[in-house]
């Protein structure tokens, strides 16, 4: 159907553009690493403390760095207009942000190879592989629910000045279900979950997943339409 | 300039003495809870407060899907309108169930469901008031300001439960019919009597908002005359 | 195409009061434009006439503050994207990623459009604007002159039947122009209708049936290419 062909033209797009401007992958990676080195220092060198704690800092690293990575994406649009330039071809609305939000969601998914093994060892946790494909499960069902209204609102800011304070203020509040959710499904996962509470987390996030990217999806269009 | 006495002023009025008997009521006749004592005679307020906060924030969210739909700015006042007030009805909750926790559990602050939910939304809404106010298209301004609002209003709930998950230890709900007579009266009077001046206040507010958008409108210039075949410039 | 797109007598353009307002400012007002299917128009003007603010309305980027509009027909604000599909615009923006290629542009372009298109097609279209020597560089490297060509490509993607310039001439060469030039004459013989705004009297008022005056935000004149040209010297 032309409206995935398109969506998955936008995300192919954003792809090629992530690899070729590889610096922004890696620095905000990097603003991931310095997180949670910082959590640590924040707590101090008690590794009971630091273990316990450590899910809440992995999922903090995810949405602090999920913000830069979403206002990332809308200023390679910007630039030169090229959004403009796609709903000229036209680019559907809603293709355009399917397209989008995949992109995002991937490009929040890759931080999860990195920023976990960074907070196992520095928090010195032990993961078997069950535990780390769950983890990762349900880091892409926090990945894709933050992605949806991140990218509703990383486009409707990407023009506003302090594009850098709003969208962090509108998006945190918004997503504390995700970050609860989150929190508290990978701390089970790094510390044991005696009573398998863990799938009802798992269902928070996709639920909230599933509501926002329909949601989103039928309320961009509104927002472009006024111009952005 | 002769002021006009608007409808709405009527029931502000009507509010203010409600709120006057109500408290009276729950100040001076109810009899004091056997549990909490004096302290619990807050709630004739913050119950009320609460409903009302809830209620406005749904006013909200209907006025936003109309003034997304219509485009019409007398829907798009009625929004900034209602989640204003939800916001100062929530503020006001924050600060009474932040005396309450200090009467009984002897802390300012406590993680209980509702106290924490009210936290969320807060700045959940004032994050539409910030997009709103940095948007400088009237056009714009309400459509988006009609899309935050759905947004955020969508997550009240997912809010709601996930903090209770999160924090599944706290007193049951209280329903009036536990409680004495005597106490469920002030507290229906206050209800009231908080609709009453919220409805007078969001009233205001959009006749306020109206005026500013009308006084940012300026006319279409004159039709210039055409340029005729023979006249120069 | 839409049903509703009818035949060549069904204007290309057609404009009714229509006025757009950024804050307290009428970038445009009391427009009431008529273009006919095949006709290549010129807009003019001085800075902040309303050029711009017109063709972006025409394409559906801006919503007017009042008045209406159809487009061979359609209503924008119906058929957003039907419109959208029968016209192109070429704005002062160039579109661009800076990343990605030449090659690499022309084709996510295509693709968005439905299209597919060989890489030697691709090569082909890069050479009529002289970049295929350049395919492979990033745009971010290339000149303004280098990135106005490349974008200018659009108009060539596939078959828009209205064709909408804002400053074509803008940042091109000699050479640029006259291909351009001739790009316009090609349109007007394949029956397109073309609408550019232009800085540039001397060549703009040669290529084009009609010209059209603006003057802050209004149609002050209308008449030939060439009595504008007597009418306001060579420059507006």
């Amino acid at each position: 159907m032309n409206l995935i062909r398109q969506a998955l033209t936008v995300v192919r797009k954003d792809l090629l553009l992530e690899w070729r401007g590889k610096g922004r992958l890696i620095s905000v990676l990097l603003f991931g690493v310095v997180t949670l080195l910082l959590f640590s220092f924040a707590v101090g060198p008690d590794s009971t403390l630091l273990r316990a704690a450590a899910g809440g800092f992995l999922v903090l690293a995810l949405l602090l760095s999920s913000t830069l990575g979403l206002s990332e994406s809308f200023r390679v649009e910007q630039e030169q207009r090229a959004i403009e330039g796609l709903l000229l071809l036209p680019v559907d609305p809603i293709a355009l942000y399917y397209g989008k939000t995949l992109s995002n969601t991937l490009f929040l998914m890759l931080l999860a190879p990195i920023l976990t093994p960074v907070a196992l060892i520095l928090y010195s946790v032990e993961l078997d592989l069950e535990g780390l494909a769950v983890l990762f499960g349900l880091w892409t069902l926090a990945a894709a629910g933050l992605s949806a209204p991140g990218t509703l609102y990383a486009a409707m800011t990407s023009r506003l000045q302090s594009q850098d304070v709003l969208l962090p203020l509108l998006l945190f509040p918004l997503v504390i279900p995700v970050l609860m959710g989150a929190v508290k499904s990978i701390t089970l996962i790094l510390t044991g979950d005696p009573m398998s509470q863990v799938g009802s987390w798992a269902m928070l996030l996709a639920s909230f997943a599933i509501i926002y990217w329909s949601l989103c999806g039928l309320l961009f269009p509104h927002a472009i339409e006024e111009g952005i | 300039m002769t002021r006009q006495f608007k409808w709405d002023s009527g029931i502000g009025l009507l509010g203010l003495l409600l709120l006057f008997a109500g408290s009276y009521i729950g100040l001076f006749v109810a009899p004091a809870e056997r549990y909490m004592g004096e302290v619990q005679r807050i709630m004739y307020v913050h119950v009320p407060s609460a409903w009302n906060a809830m209620l406005c924030y749904t006013l909200a969210f209907i006025f936003a899907i109309v003034s997304l739909w219509t485009h019409r700015p007398k829907w798009d006042a009625m929004t900034t309108a209602a989640v204003e007030m939800g916001i100062v009805l929530n503020a006001l909750l924050l600060v009474q169930g932040s005396i309450w926790a200090r009467a009984t559990w002897g802390v300012w602050w406590d993680w209980d469901v509702r106290l924490t939910t009210s936290l969320i939304l807060v700045l959940l809404f004032a994050g539409v008031l910030t997009l709103r106010s940095f948007v400088l298209d009237t056009g714009r301004r309400a459509t988006w300001t009609a899309i935050a609002t759905i947004v955020a209003f969508v997550d009240v709930p997912l809010v709601y439960f996930c903090v209770r998950w999160w924090r599944s230890l706290h007193q049951v709900q209280s329903t009036p019919d536990t409680v004495a007579p005597m106490m469920v009266v002030p507290l229906r009077i206050n209800a009231f009597a908080i609709l009453f001046i919220a409805i007078w206040m969001m009233a205001q507010r959009t006749r306020l908002e109206l005026e500013r958008r009308r006084q940012d409108e300026v006319a279409q210039p004159e039709r210039l005359a055409p340029m005729g075949g023979s006249t120069h410039e | 195409m839409s049903p509703s797109a009818a035949d060549s007598t069904t204007p290309a353009i057609q404009t009714a009061g229509l006025g757009k307002r950024f804050g307290r400012q009428w970038a445009l007002a009391h427009c009431d434009l008529q273009v006919r299917t095949g006709e290549v128009v010129l807009l003019a003007g001085a800075n902040g006439s309303g050029k711009t603010t017109l063709l972006r309305l025409i394409a559906g980027l801006d919503k007017p503050t009042l008045g209406s509009m159809t487009i061979y027909g359609m209503d924008p604000a119906q058929e957003k994207l039907a419109c959208r599909r029968t016209l192109t615009l070429v704005g002062h923006d160039n579109y661009l990623y800076s990343q990605l290629t030449a090659l690499e542009m022309i084709q996510v372009w295509t693709r968005l459009r439905g299209a597919e298109l060989a890489e030697t097609e691709a090569i082909e279209l890069l050479r009529e604007v002289d970049l295929d020597e350049r395919r492979d560089t990033p745009v971010g490297g290339f000149s303004a002159g280098m990135r106005k060509r490349l974008t200018l490509l659009r108009t060539r993607l596939e078959e828009p039947k209205l064709v909408l310039l804002d400053e074509p001439f803008s940042a091109l060469d000699a050479s640029g122009q006259r291909l351009i030039e001739e790009w316009i004459e090609g349109y007007r013989s394949a029956g397109k209708t073309v609408v550019l705004a232009s800085h540039n009297l001397p060549r703009s008022s040669r290529l084009c049936d009609r010209a059209i005056l603006l003057h802050q935000g209004q149609i002050l004149w209308q008449g030939s290419g060439k009595d504008l040209l007597d009418r306001v010297g060579t420059t507006v």
